[in-house]
């Protein structure tokens, strides 16, 4: 049986650094490093540091 | 003492005829008058038992031991009610009980009244009394779970867990300045190593 092909782009969250639970999720290619972005936490009402989270087992 | 008689006649006459009825009806124990004239007190709580009073035991000893005191400094003996209208009777031949004569509310009108009057202290123990229903409050509290002291209640799994989460954000936040630098040292994420979970 012929293998299933992997997608070139994965979908990843990045979470707020502050501990609130806020993430974003964007896509990246699937080669490149981990994404970490300043970016605005409205629970923390400021911009913080999301740090792209690593991806379990779950089929990822 | 006839002259304090007639000074207590005095005073009942401007009674409300709702209160020389009842009264009149059930006439408070002589005791108590002897109470009035020798202790002055107007105000002296008389909460002996509010619970059933039952013939057998009318020495009424009360379950609130701050007023045990009280009760028996003030109250001489013999001035117990030996049938009180505000309490439900048992009826030992065929064991069932009987309400009282006068329902809780007809019982708040009466004390209110006689509070009114400064009679609070000829009526016989009610739950109903303001006296008794303050010192009830005093002890129960607001009657608002969580409120008395050393009392806590369970509340949400939010609740419960608010205060751990502030505190971890307080500790992030505060480290946060400094992970911004190191991060933007290290080549904007180019060089770090740590991602989380």
């Amino acid at each position: 049986m012929a293998k299933k092909t992997k997608s070139r782009t994965i979908a990843v969250r990045l979470v707020s650094m502050a501990m609130t639970g806020y993430y974003k999720t964007l896509t990246r290619p699937r080669t490149h490093r981990p994404l970490s972005m300043l970016k605005y936490d409205p629970v923390v009402r400021q911009k913080v540091l999301f740090l792209e989270q690593k991806r379990g087992g779950g089929g990822k | 003492m006839s002259s304090i008689n007639w000074r207590n006649v005095n005073a009942a006459k401007k009674l409300p005829d709702r209160l020389l009825n009842f009264f009149a009806k059930y006439p408070p124990p002589p005791a108590i008058f002897e109470r009035k004239t020798t202790f002055k007190s107007l105000q002296l709580p008389k909460t002996t038992s509010e619970p059933v009073e039952i013939p057998s035991t009318t020495s009424s000893t009360d379950p609130n031991a701050s007023s045990v005191e009280t009760v028996a400094d003030t109250l001489p003996p013999g001035s117990e009610w030996t049938f009180n209208p505000f309490a439900p009777q048992k009826n030992f031949t065929t064991g069932r009980w009987r309400g009282p004569i006068y329902g809780l509310r007809q019982q708040a009108d009466l004390c209110k009244l006689a509070q009114k009057c400064g009679a609070l202290d000829l009526m016989p123990p009610s739950i109903k009394n303001p006296e008794t229903r303050a010192k009830r409050r005093e002890e129960l509290g607001l009657r608002v779970k969580g409120t008395g002291v050393g009392q806590k209640v369970k509340g949400h799994i939010w609740e419960r867990k608010i205060k751990g989460k502030l505190e971890k954000r307080r500790v992030a936040m505060e480290g946060m300045p400094e992970m911004i630098r190191l991060w933007k040292q290290r080549g904007h994420g180019r060089g770090w190593k740590k991602f989380p979970k």
